[in-house]
């Protein structure tokens, strides 16, 4: 008796753990090759660490992959990538914290939950470091820029045209969104709320549903939204799982064609989908783009360089505008991606 | 494949286990008859207040996603009943899922191989947790602790990552559409109830089978009676690797053409509910698959019954939550009242 409940009791708390761990798991272990960016000052090279909601996912190592560019064309940056390997705060804030502790000159962040990065930027900013949010950003906090892919009215415009576009401008429709506390795309999501009853005002929100970052479980809410709404005509994927998730579950109903889907989905992954027409198109910005001019960001920051209200980044970016009033560099427009041009990228 | 359980190396038991008197508890238990009765409430209960839930169209994806679950969870349902877990099948999911789909789609390999690839890789998994529970005698959640970890670390160095893009649609033979169905039952949920009855047979009927119950009522009994318990520990752990390496690349087929890094995140936690909610003792010594197939498709009646009702998703987690508390509190009830009489 005694030593069955002492069996359940570690039972619970080991199932507890693996819970904990499996979030957190290779954080800090990973960072061992960044160890040098501290010495980095001495030679002008300005230290820009970036922090993914996830590492291992195509998108941040397409940004990855841009700003590496950035850091060899530009010469003076050591770019440090490290994130979490599940898109979870607490295991977020583990890598943000090491950063810190390594003393780098400038610190960007894609934070999975802004409320709970704040505080932990401050202690970033009171530690000399220079603070920054890329991809989603932190309102409530002490981050001197914000570098924004798009404004929430931009991509939430091209998805609603898509949709619209493929749907014939009336129907109902779902979104099935990923984590419940992304602020970048709770903000599309009420973007797209406004947009949509101006625009298309025949279209009909009915379903706004939030399944995580994992295929399956958006392919089988989107096929839950499909069964509970026989009128449903229109399907969102929100991020860049469910995008292919919901393409995914269109397909398997054998509703191509009576279902339209759109998504914020990478090329590569869309592909297939575009291709068998269970996705009508994704909407996206060139991500290593995004990822170079985050570097960019990050070095301009490092050099106390302050931004003007359009910046020559770069070749390809000529002019980036800056919001100054929400300390907000913007890369541009949204891109509508199709089966004609999904093949151009290489993620 | 199916039928790795029965050619199990060691099949003939002490003299002193034949089969003669035995007593064998009821075909059904009191918990699957509750389980059934909840589920068909319901099921009918959704029938009435939603469109479409008792549709083909609704019943298919459902019965594919629990495939999965219910397949690992045999194995977890063995291990459970000879009083241990194995908490590094999310580790192990992960790992036979990237490997499995790199050779489909980076190495072009037909599919039957690499399905076979994927259960060898969760055997070899599987018989490294087994052979370190069975020979280290430490509690199987610590050494499963450590080798989740281990297998999460090896699965991402293999997806080195990146994503696994253009997995060919050959393997959607076991997933939730068209292509998958046989006789309008998905492939995947009929390779899943085949291996439930070998293994619920297996389990009541033969005298390898009744000694796990006896290894996770009293392993020091057992191991005076003459069981080889490190052999069926071992085979506990093997069985479940096995499993996991089939059920990924259901894992892969009910997902996308693209396999992220995410993949299988969080399926111990759904595994091990399913076998709880199915009435197994988490102290071992107890329990039956069938169980664990109903606890399977309890759990996703309520997460896509709660969708389709139009309700907030998170309400599953929380009606989930109960069942296993329920279910919990059921057996440790029984377990006292048991040895007050």
């Amino acid at each position: 008796m005694k030593k069955s409940r002492s069996v359940l009791m570690i039972a619970t708390a080991s199932i507890t753990a693996v819970m904990l761990a499996g979030c957190s798991g290779g954080g800090g272990a990973e960072g061992g090759d960044s160890g040098g960016g501290s010495g980095g000052g001495s030679d002008e090279k300005v230290t820009v660490a970036f922090v993914p909601k996830l590492q291992g996912v195509p998108y941040f190592e397409a940004m990855n992959a841009g700003a590496q560019r950035a850091a060899e064309e530009l010469g003076n940056i050591e770019w440090l990538y490290q994130g979490p390997t599940t898109a979870d705060a607490a295991a977020q804030a583990d890598v943000v914290r090491s950063f810190i502790q390594q003393q780098v000159d400038v610190l960007i962040v894609a934070p999975n939950d802004p409320d709970s990065l704040a505080p932990l930027l401050k202690e970033a900013q009171d530690a000399g470091i220079h603070v920054g949010t890329s991809d989603t950003d932190a309102p409530n906090s002490v981050r001197e820029v914000f570098v924004n892919q798009a404004t929430a009215e931009g991509i939430a415009k091209q998805v609603i045209d898509s949709l619209a576009k493929a749907m014939g401008e009336a129907g109902e429709y779902a979104i099935v969104s990923c984590g419940e506390t992304a602020e970048n795309l709770n903000s599309w999501i009420d973007a797209e709320k406004a947009y949509q009853s101006e625009a298309y005002p025949d279209m009909t929100l009915v379903e706004v549903g939030f399944s995580g970052e994992d295929p399956a479980a958006n392919a089988q809410m989107a096929t839950d939204f499909m069964n509970a709404n026989p009128n449903l005509t229109g399907l969102v994927g929100q991020c860049t799982t469910s995008a292919v998730g919901v393409a995914q579950a269109v397909r398997d109903a054998g509703a191509i064609g009576k279902v339209f889907s759109v998504g914020v989905g990478t090329p590569q992954s869309m592909l297939p989908y575009l291709e068998d027409k269970s996705s009508s198109a994704s909407i996206l910005w060139d991500v290593e783009e995004f990822g170079y001019l985050t570097a960019w960001a990050g070095l301009q920051l490092g050099l106390g360089n302050s931004f003007e209200a359009t910046n020559n980044v770069s070749k390809k970016l000529p002019s980036v505008e800056y919001v100054e009033a929400d300390k907000m560099l913007i890369l541009g427009p949204a891109l509508e991606i199709t089966v004609d041009n999904a093949g151009d990228f290489d993620y | 494949m199916t039928t790795d359980i029965q050619n199990s190396p060691e099949h003939a038991p002490s003299p002193r286990t034949q089969p003669g008197g035995r007593v064998l508890p009821r075909a059904i238990s009191g918990q699957e008859l509750v389980l059934i009765g909840v589920l068909i409430v319901l099921w009918v209960l959704l029938g009435v207040f939603t469109p479409a839930f008792l549709q083909p169209q609704s019943i298919q994806p459902l019965l594919a996603n629990v495939a999965p679950i219910a397949m690992i969870g045999v194995g977890m349902t063995i291990i459970i009943i000879t009083a241990g877990i194995d908490i590094s099948v999310a580790g192990m999911v992960m790992v036979c899922a990237v490997v499995v789909a790199k050779l489909l789609a980076e190495a072009q390999m037909p599919l039957p191989v690499s399905i076979l690839a994927g259960i060898v890789v969760g055997g070899l998994l599987g018989l490294v947790n087994g052979l370190l529970i069975a020979i280290g005698r430490v509690h199987p959640i610590i050494i499963t602790f450590g080798t989740a970890n281990i297998f999460l670390f090896l699965g991402l160095r293999i997806f080195d990552s990146k994503v696994v893009n253009g997995i060919p649609s050959s393997i959607a033979v076991l997933g939730r559409g068209e292509g998958g169905r046989l006789l309008g039952v998905p492939i995947s949920f009929i390779i899943t109830m085949i291996i439930v009855a070998i293994a619920w047979w297996y389990l009541r009927y033969t005298a390898g089978g009744r000694h796990f119950y006896a290894l996770g009522s009293d392993s020091n009994a057992a191991a005076l009676a003459g069981i080889r318990v490190r052999r069926r520990t071992i085979l506990a752990y093997l069985v479940t690797g096995l499993l996991v390496g089939l059920a990924s690349c259901i894992v892969i087929a009910n997902g996308t053409q693209s396999l992220a890094p995410t993949v299988g995140r969080g399926i111990e936690l759904q595994v091990i509910a399913a076998v709880v909610i199915g009435g197994t003792s988490i102290l071992g010594g107890r329990g039956s698959v069938l169980g664990t197939v109903l606890g399977a498709i309890l759990v996703q009646t309520v997460s896509s019954g709660v969708i389709q009702l139009g309700w907030p998703s998170q309400l599953a987690n929380l009606f989930v939550g109960v069942a296993i508390i329920i279910a919990v509190g059921a057996d440790l009830v029984q377990q006292r009242l048991r040895r007050k009489a």
